[in-house]
């Protein structure tokens, strides 16, 4: 049941970054969807469970882009691997941590990602506009990243609730 | 008396006379017609205003129903039009065009802002290959980079990772049109001494071995002269809005070049 939630929701926000985003001029500066989903699983679900599957995860974003291959692997196997380092000072739950993680998150991706565009030689015009994009990705992302782990975290609970629930009936 | 009534009513027939008696009768008679006509008026309307009004607010309804499909219908049959004219203006791009080419449509594009591919919904088994270049009737879009059976990865020339041999089409001077990440491109290694103008338009080269030679690539909107080195940075904006690539054209018998015996020699 978990793996299944898990598949669906990367699905449906691949699919949704891919083809509904850049139609919508509102969303131009959007951040990556999956960065709350793998912040979540750092942050509520154990190692083992989502590691495999933030690996699967990059692998499929690295084959859908046009960078160079392993740049989302690497992003988001380490954005994992920070999220499990911060839970062990700070509780998971905290809302102001929630507030500010999927941020820095975003943060750590393009700063990785600028980091590989930048090896191809980008002049100070790119880094302006850069600059721009990084700082209206962040906005979006404090903005609406709370949101959005509270969101899987709520769904996933009432995913389990009903598993045990049936399971339960299936006993009796 | 029968008689002497028609007389009267006969005379009186002939010619209008009121003698100032309809004065009384409506004096007394108006204020109340006026009272009742009103009385019936208001009824008349708090029927046809409030409980007519429930078959007004379900005819209301229905109609709003029916703006809706009437809105929906025009949406999908403007949407058709808009795709019917590109479709045309694709297909009249295509005759002009000597090379054999494949009509493929956008499916997604690149989950990251950094890079611009998009992925497109012809693979190997339409005869689709890895490097074959990908235009639109306004100019070049870019280059397949990678195949599957079904569906094939475009790079767009403003990626960071493309390169395009051009040439200013008014002077002829040659450049390597390179991605810029953010909708432009920068033309590479175009000598000072070359007199290029913003405004000019840059064509595809033919000498990369990838694209056809006279496709439209962009035009120039940027001129920098500094005070060292041998070359300009020209900035060249494509023709191509990639925000909007919805079909493209996949040249499949693009020039190709030889470059065995170089490697043999």
């Amino acid at each position: 049941m978990t793996y299944c939630f898990y598949i669906c929701v990367c699905l449906c926000l691949v699919i949704f970054q891919t083809t509904i985003i850049p139609h919508i001029a509102l969303f131009n500066n959007f951040y990556d969807l999956l960065i709350p989903f793998i912040i979540y699983l750092g942050l509520f679900r154990p190692a083992r469970e989502g590691i495999l599957f933030i690996l699967v995860l990059g692998f499929i974003m690295d084959s859908l882009s046009g960078g160079p291959f392993g740049l989302y692997l690497t992003t988001y196997f380490w954005l994992f691997i920070v999220v499990k380092i911060v839970i062990k000072y700070l509780h998971a739950c905290n809302n102001i941590l929630l507030l500010f993680i999927v941020a820095a998150g975003v943060l750590m991706e393009n700063i990785i990602f600028i980091a590989s565009v930048s090896m191809f030689g980008p002049d100070s015009r790119f880094l302006a506009i850069t600059m721009r994009a990084v700082i209206f990705q962040i906005l979006w992302a404090g903005c609406t990243g709370f949101f959005f782990i509270t969101f899987f975290n709520h769904i996933h609970k009432k995913l389990e609730k009903f598993s045990i629930f049936r399971s339960g009936t299936k006993i009796t | 008396m029968i008689v002497v009534n028609i007389i009267i009513l006969s005379v009186n027939s002939s010619r209008y006379s009121s003698y100032g008696s309809w004065r009384i009768a409506i004096f007394f008679i108006a204020p109340f017609q006026k009272t009742v006509t009103q009385s019936v008026q208001f009824l008349k309307n708090i029927w046809g205003h409030y409980f007519f009004l429930v078959s007004v607010a379900q005819e209301n309804d229905n109609l709003k129903k029916a703006i809706n499909q009437a809105i929906d219908k025009n949406n999908k049959y403007r949407e058709v039009e808009f795709s019917n004219f590109r479709l045309r203006n694709l297909l009249n791009f295509r005759e002009t065009m000597t090379n054999q080419v494949l009509v493929a449509e956008v499916i997604s594009q690149d989950p990251s802002p950094w890079f611009k591919t998009i992925i497109i919904d012809k693979g190997k088994s339409d005869g689709v290959e890895k490097g074959l270049p990908v235009v639109v009737p306004e100019g070049i879009a870019g280059q397949i980079i990678d195949i599957s059976y079904n569906y094939s990865k475009v790079l767009l020339i403003i990626d960071p990772n493309s390169a395009v041999d051009a040439l200013v089409q008014r002077t002829r001077d040659r450049g390597l049109i390179k991605g810029e990440s953010y909708g432009r491109c920068l033309s590479k290694y175009v000598l000072r001494k070359h007199d290029v103008k913003v405004g000019d338009t840059v064509v595809s080269s033919g000498l990369d071995g990838v694209f056809p030679k006279g496709l439209r690539v962009g035009y120039v909107t940027e001129i920098v002269k500094r005070n060292s080195g041998i070359f300009q940075e020209v900035t060249v904006m494509p023709y191509v809005d990639f925000e909007k690539l919805e079909e493209v054209l996949i040249v499949l018998d693009s020039p190709k070049h030889d470059f065995d015996f170089v490697s043999e020699q």
